[in-house]
């Protein structure tokens, strides 16, 4: 492993650039639990602050932010409701971001995975662990609160209107979405192309104002990010 | 009148028709109840709290969030209830969670939080057990793991201790923990490169034992090493550090596995201590069919055993002697403490083996107020004449078995 020669914020809050030696470029964010990774990541003190690197091939996010997402809607304070939490790895580097004062809302339906969820959760009091389907918000509704930003990553074929149906629900006015679309999760016989399309018309119609869609590859093959605003209905 | 009824886990709050709060019912503050209710919650039964506020506010016509309540809050509450996801008091009040909180005096913000991060933790330990098929086996490997590791480094670390020795003899006595001198030797290797008092605190060794480390690095009377020489004492303490990040992590991974499987034994005891019994017992069903006697010695056989053949008097106490209460108090206190602790584990065995309920603070209170009164009721130590009565008595027990061993002993000769 090479030296770390300088980390610096990018235009986004509380996500960083960090350089190595070798010339390589990684984002990085500061650890929310000092001393404990995660998911096998690289820990890296710079100017007496830890901060854990964030694999691009491993979290959508990432892959989106290194591949030109214009603005995060994550900033401190943020509460957000992710939907398809699986095993913590990007709700981990969220819950650095939004730091002590946001709230993460982190819901997963896969028992295995929520294990290894809640041992994430276990460290960061701003998680919240909820094993629910996301296709039925009601059934959480007694633990969230309305949030800021919603993130969806659930690769289902009617993903757009679970995260509509869970949008008009708890997320604000105003607020925004990040959902993940993995085209092939969708839809195997079509070109991604036209899946993206449609879903993208999807979420307009159902009151978003799709600002970015960004492709992952070669982070991800056939994904997009999409960042929307939410208008309402 | 119509209301509004938003439930949360914190409560049930009323909302008018123009999104005014009316009225509202904070649940119970108790986590394991919360979990009870909120797991009948997910399958459409009303909260507690959501029945006293309709009859509180004595509404004509409910409007709920979830269309399975509608029919068991209509029976239960015997009033009209209709559904709409996402009404106007659902919205107002997901909205401003916080200020709710704050206003009805709930809690403040940070605990309120706080209250939600334990709730929900509980709540999906609570949905994992269902989902578990003898996890308990799990958190037994890990925890016999964690013995071998602490063996192994104990071994490692007197080696490293002696070898190190040989070069900075000082060190030996000045840094007790394992932990402390491995890293010391990882980070710096010779002693000569022992000179900055910051680094010696970050690895958290207090500045005025930094200083003077510093001050007998200087003059040690330790003979020089060479690079290879130094480079194996560094891989050895390199690999110590790495077995204690190792413990860390199991110990972690063994409070998940034992708070999801054994609420109630975690909760009394801790998950380590909790896992040992686990480990003894051999799963958690064979512990909650122990009676709490055996529950009491268990880990101390070898010396229940001697004690019913020879007559001695038996151990009061097996594994769970590590339990702080136990082993801080006096003497005289800690069978006493053994057989309260024994009775309480037994029981929330049993909720553990069979329903999974979290019943712990029940369980817990009552185990502190009877180690309250063991602590009032038993200040001193016994007077010595009772202890030497046993003690005769104990006497007489081995002199008379022995005088019948012989008898007998001849009778096979004759």
């Amino acid at each position: 492993m090479s030296e770390v020669v300088s980390i610096y914020e990018t235009n986004m809050l509380n996500i960083f650039r960090c350089e190595f030696e070798d010339g390589t470029v990684r984002l990085c964010t500061k650890n929310l639990s000092p001393g404990h990774n995660v998911y096998g990541e690289r820990l890296i003190r710079y100017n007496k602050i830890e901060y854990r690197e964030w694999n691009a091939f491993r979290s959508k996010l990432a892959g989106a932010i290194m591949k030109g997402l214009k603005e995060s809607p994550l900033s401190v304070g943020s509460r957000v409701l992710y939907l398809g939490a699986a095993s913590g790895t990007t709700v981990s580097h969220v819950s650095d971001i939004v730091e002590a004062s946001g709230k993460v809302y982190a819901v997963e339906f896969s028992p295995r995975v929520v294990r290894e969820l809640i041992m994430v959760a276990q460290r960061r009091p701003n998680v919240i662990t909820i094993l629910a389907d996301a296709r039925f918000p009601q059934r959480f509704r007694t633990l969230v609160e309305a949030v800021d930003v919603l993130y969806v990553d659930i690769a289902q074929p009617d993903q757009a209107e679970i995260a509509s149906y869970n949008a008009s629900l708890y997320l604000k006015k105003e607020g925004h979405l990040l959902l993940a679309i993995k085209a092939r999760s969708i839809d195997v016989t079509k070109e991604p192309e036209e899946i993206y399309k449609r879903e993208v018309e999807k979420l307009s119609s159902n009151g978003f104002d799709v600002r970015q869609v960004v492709n992952l590859d070669p982070y991800d093959k056939d994904h997009v990010m999409v960042l929307a605003k939410y208008e309402g209905k | 009148m119509k209301i509004y009824l938003v439930e949360h886990a914190i409560g049930a709050f009323a909302f008018n028709d123009r999104g005014e709060l009316v009225d509202y019912v904070h649940n119970n503050k108790e986590i394991g109840k919360v979990v009870d209710y909120l797991l009948e919650n997910e399958e459409g039964e009303p909260l507690p709290s959501s029945l006293e506020l309709v009859k509180k506010v004595g509404a004509e016509e409910v409007v709920v969030e979830d269309e399975r309540e509608v029919q068991k809050l209509q029976a239960k509450a015997g009033v009209k209830v209709t559904y709409a996801t996402s009404h106007v008091g659902a919205r107002k009040f997901r909205e401003s969670l916080e200020s709710f909180a704050l206003s009805t005096h709930f809690a403040s913000t940070d605990e309120l939080y706080n209250y939600l991060h334990q709730l929900s933790l509980e709540l999906t330990r609570r949905k994992l057990r269902k989902a578990a098929q003898r996890r308990d086996l799990l958190a037994i490997q890990a925890v016999r793991a964690m013995d071998d590791i602490d063996k192994t480094i104990n071994l490692f670390s007197e080696r490293l201790r002696e070898w190190y020795s040989v070069h900075f003899p000082e060190l030996d006595k000045m840094l007790e923990d394992h932990r402390q001198y491995a890293s010391v030797v990882s980070r710096f290797g010779y002693r000569d490169a022992i000179g900055n008092k910051d680094e010696l605190v970050e690895l958290g060794i207090q500045e005025a034992k930094a200083s003077r480390i510093i001050d007998v690095a200087r003059k040690s009377i330790g003979a020089e090493l060479s690079e290879a020489d130094i480079r194996a004492l560094t891989s050895l303490s390199d690999s110590i550090l790495r077995l204690f990040q190792i413990r860390d992590e199991l110990n972690e991974y063994v409070d998940s596995v034992m708070r999801e499987v054994a609420p109630n034994i975690t909760a009394l005891v801790d998950s380590s201590l909790g896992a040992r019994l686990l480990s003894l017992a051999n799963g958690l069903d064979e512990l909650a069919k122990m009676p709490a006697s055996t529950i009491q010695v268990l880990g101390a056989e070898k010396a229940l055993f001697r004690a019913l053949r020879s007559g001695a008097r038996p151990p009061k106490h097996g594994i769970i002697y590590q339990y702080p209460a136990i082993h801080s108090s006096p003497r005289w206190q800690r069978g006493k403490i053994a057989r309260a602790l024994a009775s309480k584990l037994a029981i929330a065995a049993k909720i553990d083996a069979f329903t999974g309920r979290l019943s712990s603070d029940q369980l817990v209170d009552q185990l502190m107020k009877r180690i309250e009164e063991i602590k009032t009721k038993y200040p001193s130590a016994p007077p010595r004449q009772e202890s030497q009565k046993q003690e005769s008595q104990r006497q007489k027990g081995k002199r008379e078995r022995g005088r019948g061993d012989r008898r007998r002993r001849g009778g096979r000769r004759r």
